[in-house]
């Protein structure tokens, strides 16, 4: 209702991945107050890339809900893999919002077995740690490492729903150009993020007292 | 379409797994191809870094989002719904604990073997310490709160129309309102419709004037409609709480809070034609007369 938003809209993190571990083992032992804490903590993150994909506050707060349940139920498996929770729940939430979109979109081919979610979905497809520290500009300078066309394929995919087929047929593209322009594309973001860990890193040596929130 | 000269999609080669990589983390393969990429990956002694190094860069996407909060009433579902699974699995039979989704649902993954490894924390095998440990949401409280839950079910239908979807997730808001109803010092209040059939509810008021409140049968709203919460305390002036917005199912679930904690204090529901409503401009399409929990 009254939600002032949080000013700090890109949270730096950088020691959350200890504390996100060990609320999921409190998850895993059954403790609604932890999952009440990654909700707390991810909540934002969770809606806003729900709603973006969905475009529809309904149907976001259902992939949101979904997403958190899977958590819940999966968080002893999880940590038995590695990697960052923040990725994990992202990919959740992503998955389950592009399987959303995808059943909504009547050109959608896949009938039966979007009747029954995937298994996979269960897992991260991807164990990757997603860099804690994204501050704004690091952000910033890795979107504007993309072209033009690079940032469309990868908008229609990522948040768009479609798949490199679609992307291919809406942009009229051959689908090798836009593999490619996916691959590159992400490369090039990557190569921004790692440069500003780098610096990060070093500059947390410096200062052991940094904020973390 | 042309799949179906190909019923089993011949395994993938690790070079073609690189090739489908960036799709792949993206979200942007059909079904069929992302299972094959998933298979080879649970299966190939490759690691594929190449997956963890261009998924790295997903937290970007994400960050560069414009924020959107989450309406404030999701938490509460989703923790309800929560220890709602929590309760099936700590009250049934082994047979309840085998169908956890925990145990069912492992053929892809790739941490899945060494776990020999000793794990710190109890699995499924110890349903009644869970459910002993969990804080907040006690037992008792949900149990009444299914029981209730059938109960008002019935009374409004929802079951006989066969919204089993809509019953779990009005059952899963009761249960959250109860929650607050089982604390100390809360009030609790009933909500009905004027007379005969129409919107009814079930809410509390716990004692720090938070108020929660579960309906069902809300009809839909449209354009900026929104069902306006209105507390009416000793002095008789409607006070606005907020309003939300009701889909398809009917099922609504408000959290507001200021409101005075005693009792005889009514809660309504007014439809306005948009937010921000500061007197209503109809009379309520439900309401409840607040009453000690206890």
């Amino acid at each position: 209702m009254r939600g002032s938003t949080d000013p700090l809209r890109l949270r730096v993190a950088s020691v959350t991945d200890d504390a996100d571990r060990a609320v999921l083992v409190r998850i895993a032992n059954g403790e609604l107050g932890a999952l009440d804490d990654l909700y707390e903590r991810y909540k934002t993150m969770a809606y806003s890339i729900a709603y973006r994909i969905t475009n529809d506050p309904t149907l976001a707060e259902d992939v949101v809900q979904d997403a958190f349940l899977g958590a819940w139920r999966n968080a002893a498996r999880y940590i038995e893999g590695r990697g960052s929770v923040k990725t994990w729940l992202l990919s959740i939430v992503h998955h389950r919002a592009i399987d959303a979109v995808r059943r909504r979109r009547p050109t959608s081919e896949l009938p039966e077995r979007e009747a029954v979610p995937p298994a996979a979905l269960q897992l991260p497809d991807v164990w990757a740690e997603v860099s804690s520290r994204l501050d704004v500009e690091t952000v910033r300078a890795a979107l504007a490492a993309l072209s033009d066309v690079q940032r469309e394929a990868i908008e229609l995919a990522y948040f768009g729903g479609l798949t490199q087929v679609e992307v291919a047929e809406r942009t009229a593209t051959p689908l090798g150009t836009v593999k490619s322009r996916m691959r590159l594309g992400l490369l090039a973001m990557r190569r921004v993020v790692l440069e500003a860990e780098g610096v990060t890193a070093a500059e947390t040596m410096a200062e052991p007292g940094a904020e973390a929130r | 379409m042309t799949d179906m000269t190909r019923p089993t999609r011949p395994d993938l080669s690790c070079d073609e797994v690189r090739e489908l990589a960036a799709s792949f983390v993206l979200g942007a393969l059909d079904a069929d191809e992302a299972d094959a990429v998933r298979a080879h990956l649970a299966s190939c002694a490759d690691p594929h870094v190449e997956m963890a190094e261009l998924g790295s860069v997903l937290g970007v996407l994400a960050e560069s989002l414009p924020v959107v909060e989450p309406p404030a009433a999701l938490k509460g579902r989703i923790l309800a719904a929560a220890a709602a699974d929590l309760e099936t699995r700590g009250a049934g039979s082994s047979a309840a604990v085998d169908r956890a989704p925990v145990a069912s649902t492992a053929p892809i993954a790739p941490e899945a073997e060494p776990s020999a490894a000793p794990t710190p924390f109890p699995t499924a095998d110890e349903p009644q310490q869970r459910a002993a440990g969990r804080p907040g949401i006690s037992a008792w409280t949900m149990r009444i709160a299914a029981v209730l839950a059938i109960a008002l079910l019935g009374g409004w239908g929802l079951l006989l129309q066969n919204q089993l979807e809509s019953a779990q997730r009005y059952e899963q808001n009761v249960a959250a309102v109860l929650d607050v109803a089982g604390q100390p010092g809360s009030l609790t209040a009933v909500l009905t419709p004027d007379g005969g059939d129409g919107p009814a509810g079930l809410a509390a008021i716990a004692s720090d004037g938070t108020v929660s409140i579960a309906m069902s049968d809300l009809p839909a709203t449209s354009g900026n409609q929104v069902y306006e919460a209105w507390v009416i305390g000793s002095d008789g002036v409607p006070k606005p709480l907020g309003g939300f917005q009701v889909g398809e199912t009917g099922i609504a679930y408000f959290e507001g809070e200021g409101l005075p904690t005693e009792e005889g204090i009514v809660l309504a529901l007014t439809l306005e034609p948009g937010p921000g409503a500061t007197a209503p401009t109809s009379t309520p399409v439900s309401l409840g007369t607040a009453v000690a929990a206890g």
